[in-house]
């Protein structure tokens, strides 16, 4: 478990460096897709999977109307990649902070550090997560409220910042 | 803009200096900046030239980085302390943190940059509602985290004092001088924050009406540089006359209400035994004091020459409401007497 939680972490960090080293947006969309994919995936071993699966669905399905319209906007003929040198030279900037870091926090963090959701409880019936969506319905109702208004609210802004732009208002 | 997208966005406004106020969790609070955040952004880019839509992306920009930096300081700080009340003592790293985030939202000193460029790009009422309203929010939060690191707190007091001050010097743009004059008083506000936050809350409750009254005075002028000010005198004679009183109040002269909170901060400074400080406030403060009388003098004490036709202006009725306007030209002109009221009203 160990080892595959590794793997993933170091899938994360990776995908965090091939978003950052700005490449076109269908390679930084598509860095993003894998960043998301892998986190989920280290929650998944850290006892969270009905959190990992709402994240999936949820972020996920809204990577994919950002990968649309980054691929319908900003279509290249030729775009960027990894391989090209002015992102290769961040990239490799990048890992070389990522190595810096590893090099001085190393020792610090031990497989004890990564101990799941519940795992130091005796015995639990309810999974942490689903637990805390029941917990979130029944004492958050006032915040769910304000939640829902506050996506109402970027819906009547973004509406009204884009209104009418096409016949020049 | 619609009525009704018009008072859902200001209602949201409310709600969200509201939610801040009321909240002792940090994840509320983070979601009332977050609201009042949304709720303006449309007010500001509702005329949709091009500066406006430039100085609404920056405001948005900042603001939302801010608002991250304040959501992982509070989570940094659960995770360290296992608390989410505002109230509980910080540790002291997300402290620093959070002081950090919060100068970035009101526009202190070294985090300043956003505050005069996003002023610019708007017009004067949302302008208003930039440098007064939106400031309350995170000025509250940062009362209540106020026991933190105390040279970070004098250093972005100074330096907001000091910048406040010396970036209006050249300025001819109205609303940049509106947002330096911002943060300076911001300055002071933080400066004592520390010591008596019942001082610095006299600071901001006084700020507001002299501000108000600014921008209500340049609005009625409809000027925004400091050239079509000189024709004030013959749109409105009366007010033109009294505007020096506010800006002379905005910069702290004695028999003017600007003068008690400078006054109490500076008293507050020297008990503390902290005078190279309140000095180099109190000399700051000349800077500031140089461009609104240099705003004054453009506005009232020349009466440039004018050909006949445009001298009569003032014989019209304006139809904008003037009550608004006259209160709070009032209270920052002749609120010095009442100091003693006022400090109780605001003593917890």
């Amino acid at each position: 478990m160990a080892y595959i939680m590794l793997t993933l972490l170091i899938g994360m960090v990776l995908g965090v460096i091939s978003v950052a080293s700005n490449p076109s947006p269908y390679f930084a969309a598509l860095g993003l897709v894998l960043v998301a994919g892998v986190g989920c995936g280290v929650l998944m071993g850290h006892g969270g999977s009905f959190l990992s699966l709402v994240l999936f669905l949820i972020y996920l399905g809204g990577m994919l109307v950002v990968f649309a319209y980054c691929a319908a906007l900003a279509a290249e003929p030729y775009p960027e990649a990894w391989g090209e040198w002015s992102v290769l030279g961040s990239v490799l900037g990048y890992l070389l902070l990522v190595f810096g870091g590893v090099s001085w926090f190393w020792g610090g963090w031990y497989e004890g550090a990564w101990v799941p959701v519940d795992e130091l409880i005796e015995f639990s019936v309810v999974a942490a997560d689903s637990g805390g969506v029941a917990l979130m319905y029944s004492l958050g109702g006032g915040l769910l409220v304000v939640s829902a208004w506050v996506l109402l609210l970027t819906l009547l802004v973004v509406l009204e910042l884009t209104r009418g732009l096409a016949r020049g208002a | 803009m619609n009525p009704f997208v018009l008072s859902i966005l200001l209602l949201s406004l409310g709600l969200g200096t509201t939610l801040t106020f009321a909240s002792s969790h940090w994840l509320l609070a983070w979601m009332g900046l977050e609201i009042s955040t949304l709720a303006i952004i449309p007010l500001m880019a509702q005329h949709h030239h091009p500066r406006a839509v430039e100085a609404t992306t920056k405001y948005f920009i900042t603001q939302a980085a801010a608002a991250a930096l304040i959501l992982f300081a509070s989570t940094t700080n659960a995770w360290i302390t296992g608390q989410w009340d505002i109230n509980f003592n910080l540790h002291a790293f997300p402290a620093s943190l959070l002081t950090m985030a919060l100068a970035l939202k009101m526009g202190l000193a070294p985090v300043h940059f956003w505050l005069p460029e996003v002023l610019q790009g708007l017009d004067l009422t949302t302008g208003l509602i930039l440098s007064t309203w939106q400031k309350l929010a995170p000025f509250i939060l940062m009362c209540q985290i106020m026991p933190v690191n105390s040279s970070l707190i004098t250093f972005l007091g100074i330096a907001s004092t000091l910048v406040g001050g010396w970036g209006g010097l050249n300025q001819t743009q109205l609303r940049k001088i509106l947002a330096y004059s911002s943060i300076a008083h911001l300055g002071w506000m933080v400066l004592v924050m520390q010591f008596n936050q019942q001082l610095a809350l006299l600071a901001l409750v006084i700020y507001i009406p002299m501000t108000f009254s600014t921008f209500m005075i340049f609005k009625t002028n409809s000027s925004t540089t400091m050239n079509t000010l000189a024709a004030s005198w013959a749109k409105t004679p009366a007010l033109t006359a009294i505007t020096p009183l506010v800006l002379l109040s905005l910069g702290g002269l004695p028999p003017l209400s600007g003068f008690m909170p400078k006054w109490m901060i500076l008293q507050e400074l020297t008990k503390q035994d902290i005078p190279l400080t309140a000095s180099v406030a109190a000399l700051s403060a000349l800077f500031s004091l140089y461009f609104y009388l240099r705003i004054s003098y453009a506005m009232t004490l020349t009466i440039s020459p004018n050909n006949l036709n445009a001298t009569t202006p003032w014989r019209l009725q304006t139809t904008s409401s003037t009550l608004p306007l006259a209160i709070s030209t009032t209270i920052s002109a002749m609120l010095l007497p009442l100091a003693p009221a006022t400090l109780a009203l605001l003593s917890p």
